[in-house]
């Protein structure tokens, strides 16, 4: 590669010649770097707070206290529960899949309530049984759309341990 | 002096022009000095390069595609930390909290445990949290974590995409054909070990 420098008035013309070896030494190093380091498959992260008993907590919430808007998960339906009112909506599955669409929309129209405008938690169960499998992607997804209503704080409890529960 | 045999000698009577003409590297009328055309090669370098920075990210140290695991999709985007991680593959539940994973228990056999939390990963974490709270105390910690922590411990929520404090912070890596249940079982364990913190490792849509 070169580069013709200050030509014109009949003089001699200054060709320059740029090394470029450097360069390609360079780019080539960094190259293989790059490609060595390179993640093709980019991990996220849902944050939750597990419910139950830790071995800090001392004192016990009353859950009497405040609405709860919980969700239990099962193979065939999710529930969408508000404790002390005790309102349950069941969104039966879809098919082979749960019905994300009407799950979502629920969701998204408690997040509008008076109750949850202007609050960020949720509690989320999944009741797995040896006749009817929940799957821990049915669960991730679940919690995915409570993020996005807007609920970001996300507690995975336990089937017993829910708020509002419905009578089975 | 030696005796030879008679006959044509280089130099002599062969001329060394006329052996070297065919190449062309001397003596001929064309000089062999091909000049590389190096202007595409570092044009495809340039973009290369400017791709793979542009995908350079340092999560995946953190986390490693492991064989036989395939994460749950995710719309959530907020970054990875670094922490303790428990991964739930198809067959085995396992714990990375350094450079090798130690090996729990069988995903069967949990299942079929009738107890409430998996006994050897509580010990694990156990000693884990005990760990990282030792040195969270001791101040051991980078500025932006410093800050984390001590927004947690005036209740407040970290930041949308902040760092979370280390102290009580585990990350989940489980197959998404995991059973409900088994991951229920984890998070109660995890949770009476201290880690109130759970981040569910997803892939993003």
């Amino acid at each position: 590669m070169g580069a013709a420098v200050g030509t014109g008035d009949g003089k001699k013309s200054v060709n320059v010649e740029l090394n470029l070896v450097p360069f390609i030494d360079l780019m080539s190093c960094l190259t293989a770097f790059l490609l060595a380091t390179a993640v093709w498959s980019k991990f996220a992260q849902i944050n939750i707070q597990p419910k139950g008993k830790s071995r800090d907590t001392s004192a016990v919430v009353d859950p009497d206290e405040k609405l709860i808007l919980s969700v239990l998960i099962q193979s065939d339906k999710i529930y969408v529960g508000v404790s002390r009112i005790d309102q349950f909506q069941e969104i039966p599955k879809k098919g082979d899949s749960h019905d994300w669409e009407k799950f979502t929309t629920t969701i998204a129209d408690h997040k509008k309530s008076s109750n949850f405008a202007d609050r960020t938690d949720l509690e989320i169960a999944a009741e797995s049984s040896a006749t009817g499998v929940v799957k821990y992607d049915e669960v991730v997804r679940a919690m995915d759309i409570a993020v996005q209503a807007g609920f970001l704080d996300v507690g995975l409890s336990d089937p017993a341990g829910l708020a509002a529960r419905p009578q089975l | 002096m030696p005796v030879h045999v008679p006959g044509p000698r280089l130099l002599s009577s062969i001329k060394f022009k006329h052996l070297v003409k065919g190449a062309g590297s001397a003596g001929g009328p064309r000089a062999a000095n091909v000049s590389l055309n190096l202007t595409p090669f570092v044009d495809m370098m340039t973009i290369l390069v400017t791709f793979l920075l542009m995908v350079f990210s340092s999560s995946g140290e953190l986390l490693t595609a492991q064989k036989g695991l395939d994460l749950p999709l995710a719309v959530s985007q907020a970054e990875l930390q670094m922490a303790p991680i428990i991964v739930i593959d198809k067959t085995d539940i396992k714990f990375i909290n350094g450079p090798t994973p130690q090996q729990i228990a069988s995903v069967d056999a949990t299942l079929k445990d009738e107890g409430v939390k998996v006994e050897a990963l509580f010990e694990r974490l156990e000693a884990a949290d005990r760990s990282i709270k030792e040195g969270v105390a001791a101040g051991k910690l980078p500025k932006d974590l410093k800050k984390a922590c001590e927004d947690q411990r005036a209740s407040k929520r970290p930041a949308a995409g902040g760092k979370v404090c280390p102290s009580g912070l585990a990350i989940l890596q489980a197959d998404k054909d995991t059973d409900a249940k088994l991951i229920n079982k984890v998070v109660l364990t995890a949770k009476a070990a201290g880690f109130d913190n759970l981040l569910f490792a997803v892939k993003n849509k």
